[in-house]
């Protein structure tokens, strides 16, 4: 028989937080559900590569739940997680002696990976855009990516993207502007004017 | 495409007010600055489109049935497994301190008694070499401030 739990969508994050912490193990399959594909995702935009992805966000989902107990309850989900994912790319990078400065993705696999809208005769030039969008993100340096994709894809407020890049909140701003900033003009570079 | 805006503005407040997280002040700071500012203008534009662009995409991701099916762990387990490793190390250490004092005291002369000397000597040197080498990795490790 399937709990209460699992079937309650509905509920909270915070909610299923204390239900997890008090043992119960449909709640933590709740937010494994609801969770784990934003993580893959941040973890493709980070590594372009749909492999490492899956590796990096199933490895995040597992040490998300192993800290559940030390997890505070005020904090928002998606942050911590993200910040785990972030961690999760480094020792990746780490591991395979990658240096800051190295993480650049392949701007074709990483655009390969979007998905064609319900109608894509008719959205063509959207997509086409999308796509030269994503290539230009792709040829960011990680720093300025992450807080492009945290920003304008995960669409964190400015206090979660400090929390997961452990900056200062008042340093989001200006560092998010020199990278829209740059982004802009790799998109120019490449012809594309948005 | 735009030409860089000439005067003294913090330009990336315009971030902050596409974003919309401007306190009031600086709000109208840049309203005031953008109505005579035709490049600002344009770059608000630009920013706001690429943001629409990239926000209203979608990644395909993994089905259902590409997770991994077993449950995440019990709080029971996890406490245990944490629990679990400091007592073996802590065994594993009072093991081999009574080990080391039995064969010292079993040491029928002086050369047993050298071979046992060299063999933990050997040892601690190898643990602070290990030990040395992360310290100095820790030091110049970027990364070392994100708590995993």
């Amino acid at each position: 028989m399937t709990s209460a739990v699992a079937q309650d969508d509905e509920a909270t994050d915070r909610e299923l937080i204390d239900q997890a912490h008090s043992g119960q193990w449909d709640a933590q399959d709740t937010l494994a559900r609801r969770h784990r594909q934003s993580a893959f995702v941040l973890a493709l935009q980070m590594l372009g590569n749909r492999d490492d992805a899956m590796d990096v966000a199933q490895d995040a989902m597992l040490r998300f739940f192993t800290t559940l107990d030390s997890f505070d309850r005020e904090r928002r989900v998606q942050p911590w997680l993200f910040t785990i994912v972030r961690n999760q790319v480094r020792d990746l990078w780490r591991r395979r002696q990658q240096r800051p400065g190295d993480g650049l993705v392949d701007g074709e696999a990483l655009a390969g990976q979007l998905v064609d809208s319900a109608n894509p005769e008719a959205d063509l030039q959207r997509q086409q855009l999308r796509k030269s969008v994503w290539r230009a993100v792709a040829t960011l340096s990680e720093t300025k990516r992450e807080i492009i994709v945290l920003r304008d894809f995960h669409d964190l407020s400015y206090k979660d993207i400090a929390d997961v890049l452990k900056i200062p909140i008042g340093t989001v701003m200006s560092r998010l502007h020199g990278a829209r900033k740059q982004l802009k003009a790799k998109l120019e570079e490449g012809g594309h004017h948005v | 495409m735009s030409e860089p805006c000439g005067r003294t503005f913090d330009e990336a407040l315009i971030s902050g007010y596409v974003d919309g997280t401007l306190v009031q002040g600086d709000a109208q700071r840049v309203q005031i600055h953008l109505e005579d500012c035709a490049s600002c203008r344009a770059l608000v534009d630009e920013i706001t489109a690429v943001r629409e662009t990239t926000i209203s995409s979608a990644f395909a991701t993994p089905a259902d049935h590409e997770w991994p099916a077993e449950a995440p762990q019990s709080t029971a387990s996890r406490t245990a497994r944490r629990l679990g490793w400091p007592v073996l190390a802590a065994w594993a250490i009072l093991l081999a301190g009574v080990g080391l004092l039995e064969a010292w005291r079993d040491a029928d002369d002086s050369l047993e008694r050298l071979i046992l000397v060299a063999g933990v000597s050997g040892l601690s040197l190898l643990f602070l070499s290990v030990l040395l080498d992360r310290l100095k990795a820790r030091k110049s490790d970027r990364y070392h401030e994100v708590h995993k």
